[in-house]
């Protein structure tokens, strides 16, 4: 094979994984959790996490919690990265002191709140473990008259996320 | 990426110009111009009118000579002037006073400089964080003050830029960025300058970060050294960490500006804990972790050290302050490294032959159990590990935290603020991302079993070793010590009162009325014109509320919110 040939061979491969990689960023992400849970999560973060990230996840005494600088593609976190270290170390005044239960939920408000989507399926320990699924903010549209983005505590309704709303 | 305000308006400049003119350079008014800092007022800054850098001069020990304010009438302190912040978040910055220009800086790297006689604001800076997700700042985003030289006025950020300033109009000169945001590395701490370099270093052993010291040039922001903390395969001290890659991520933040002793032209640094926190995943001393770091301040080559807690697993940082003093130990004079560490002993140091004069625990100490031919070791049984929960003292937080302390020389005592906290601790699974924390252990502070005390201040003879006076608080100290030839410790409270304590005795001799937050940060003192003045900024916030365990609850209702309080006799 001609160095010319292997040139445009590697450009080929390099065009369709770019593509690849395109394809999968605009497609749909995944519903992974359950309104419930993202609501039980709303309280317990609440409780527990507001006081250094902020109600509103902006951020205080510690870093926030959503929006495209804390879930972005240059952080590369995944949702097993973010879940594994939650619900070990957090919160920083007693780690690991929550209930299973409670960080699935926090971790179900915080997919929320970056804008990925409730499902019909349960985020479980299991789920949460493997899931190799990028946590990316997802650009959240105009809400619909009446629906506002939901916040920490404030019981309103939920996100609306640009693609496949439940 | 910087925003600049020039606060004097038109009218007020013409005035003061006016005046300058008619009065001539006695009225010391501040369109008098700014006081270069130079190399040699920085060496004498111990006996300069002003509070030229972090903890007063090079020695670290946070002790003026003025006498204005004294035992005798300290109870007659007035408020001079005051300015309202905000914030949420905490202030643990020294206001630094250079003739009658006072730079203050607050959470998240703003910067005001004002009138230290009026408190007229006279510019604001803020750089800007946009984009920066503060994801690998441990302890509170907060940011302890500025250095100067020339002209210029300095700051680390929390996304690890230095920025150079002019003094007189708040524009900046340069900025540098030494490290990316957001993966590991951020900057707290008050810039050192010497000899027309500004020396900073960072913070992040809770992250994966591999932490350094770096010099620049005070002029250009040019790089002129860096010394990891940590040694690269083939570097002295390689040997104390396993072979492979851990080096990479094994922390020996340096968050905390370190002191020069002209004497031996020595810059010391302290390296703070090794990452990640579980030791048994990094067999080996880990030198120069929880370390004494002596440096030639030309190169960054490391002369010598000495290690306070090896092997640590309770991240116990050995940043805080290296004091330089002289001392006299039974019946034999010492040149002297003084520095209360996390692990709860006060070590004494002798700076000639680097060797340990002392040691004494200030606090309940288990995991740094004594001392063999000089050389600290630990108890193996309150190590750590997946599946093996311990009970040790002090807790993480450390007997002391960053607060300074004060070496006093008229009295040859140190004058040290203290918690009483032990904690459980046991390993856990830890993995190494970039942007999240890298610890590999649970644990939980709580409160000591022999003390139902929070906090204290303490005063130590320096000369015998042993505790001159107590005085014990319900709430933690988590505020810094600061020292006069008034006979005074200055300190503040968490309910939001600074002190003024008999340096011999420990009793109060004066409580201010109880201020709009409470006190973290140190307080200084500075003279304009005949009258001393003492200032402190309160602002409640830094690692307790985060980190603090069983202690959150009893300071969980402390109001927050940053004001800047000012004093004098006046």
């Amino acid at each position: 094979m001609s160095i010319r040939l292997l040139q445009i061979s590697a450009y080929v491969l390099v065009l369709s994984a770019l593509l690849l990689q395109r394809a999968e960023a605009a497609s749909p992400p995944p519903a992974l959790y359950t309104r419930s849970q993202a609501l039980q999560g709303a309280s317990a973060f609440e409780w527990k996490c507001a006081s250094c990230h902020g109600h509103h996840l902006q951020g205080g005494v510690g870093p926030a919690l959503e929006g495209p600088v804390f879930a972005s593609a240059k952080s590369g976190f995944t949702i097993q990265q973010i879940y594994e270290f939650l619900s070990v170390e957090m919160p920083a005044y007693a780690p690991g002191s929550l209930t299973r239960t409670q960080y699935l939920d926090i971790t179900a408000f915080l997919l929320q709140q970056n804008g990925y989507p409730a499902g019909s399926r349960a985020l479980t320990d299991r789920i949460a473990s493997e899931s190799t699924v990028p946590l990316l903010f997802q650009a959240v549209v105009q809400a619909p008259a009446g629906v506002a983005k939901s916040r920490a505590g404030a019981g309103k309704p939920l996100a609306i996320p640009r693609t496949n709303a439940p | 990426m910087t925003r600049f305000q020039a606060f004097l308006p038109r009218r007020c400049l013409w005035r003061i110009v006016l005046s300058a003119v008619l009065l001539g350079p006695a009225a010391g008014a501040i369109a008098a111009g700014y006081p270069v800092v130079t190399n040699a007022r920085l060496l004498h800054a111990a006996s300069d009118n002003g509070w030229l850098m972090f903890l007063r001069d090079y020695t670290g020990d946070s002790y003026a000579p003025f006498r204005e304010i004294s035992t005798r009438n300290v109870s007659g302190l007035k408020p001079a002037w005051d300015y309202k912040i905000g914030m949420r978040q905490g202030f643990e910055g020294s206001p630094i006073v250079n003739g009658r220009y006072m730079f203050v800086t607050t959470p998240k790297d703003h910067l005001i400089a004002f009138d230290a006689v009026t408190g007229k604001v006279l510019w604001k800076y803020q750089k800007s964080l946009a984009g920066v997700g503060l994801k690998t700042v441990c302890c509170d985003v907060v940011n302890r003050g500025v250095a100067l030289y020339g002209n210029n006025v300095y700051m680390a950020t929390l996304d690890n830029y230095v920025v150079a300033l002019n003094a007189q109009t708040g524009k900046v000169v340069w900025q540098k960025q030494i490290k990316p945001a957001d993966v590991g590395y951020a900057m707290t701490l008050a810039p050192l300058t010497l000899e027309g370099m500004v020396i900073v270093g960072t913070s992040g052993g809770e992250y994966g970060a591999r932490d350094f010291v770096v010099a620049l040039d005070a002029n250009t922001g040019r790089e002129i050294w860096r010394q990891y903390t940590v040694p690269s395969p083939g570097q002295p001290g390689s040997d104390t960490w396993p072979k492979g890659k851990i080096y990479r991520h094994g922390g020996g933040s340096a968050w905390l500006t370190g002191t020069y002793d002209p004497s031996s032209n020595t810059l010391f640094w302290g390296g703070g804990n090794p990452g990640p926190w579980l030791a048994r995943l990094r067999p080996g001393k880990n030198l120069f972790t929880d370390s004494l770091q002596a440096f030639n301040p030309r190169t960054g080559q490391r002369k010598w050290y000495y290690q306070y807690t090896p092997h640590d697993s309770w991240d116990y940082d050995g940043v805080n302050t290296p004091m330089i003093t002289s001392l006299t130990y039974h019946g034999r004079r010492y040149q002297a490294i003084v520095h209360a560490d996390r692990n709860g002993w006060l070590y004494v140091i002798d700076r000639r032959t680097h060797k340990l004069i002392y040691a004494v625990p200030f606090a309940h100490a288990i995991s740094l159990a004594g001392f063999r031919d000089g050389l600290p070791y630990t108890d193996d049984a309150v190590r750590p590990a997946v599946g093996k929960q311990i009970f040790t003292c002090p807790s993480f937080l450390g007997g002391k935290n960053w607060w300074p302390a004060s070496v006093d020389p008229a009295t040859h005592m140190v004058y040290v603020p203290t918690i009483h906290t032990c904690m459980t601790m046991k390993g856990a699974p830890t993995f190494y991302k970039p942007g999240l924390p890298y610890l590999g252990e649970t644990f939980k502070v709580v409160h000591d079993p022999n003390d139902s005390n929070w906090g204290a201040l303490q005063a130590f003879d320096l000369d015998t070793g042993k505790r001159a006076w107590n005085r014990e608080t319900r709430l933690p100290w988590d505020a810094g010590a600061m020292s006069t030839a008034g006979g005074l410790v200055f300190s503040g409270t968490p309910q939001g009162h600074l002190l003024a304590l008999d340096a011999r005795t420990g009793q109060v001799l004066w409580k201010s009325p109880k201020l709009s937050s409470g006190i973290i940060a140190p307080p200084v003192t500075y003279r304009v014109d005949g009258t001393q003045y003492v200032a402190i900024l309160a602002g409640w916030g830094g690692a307790t509320p985060i980190w603090g365990g069983d202690m959150v609850k009893s300071v969980a209702n402390i109001p927050v919110g940053g004001h800047l309080y000012v004093y004098s006799l006046k």
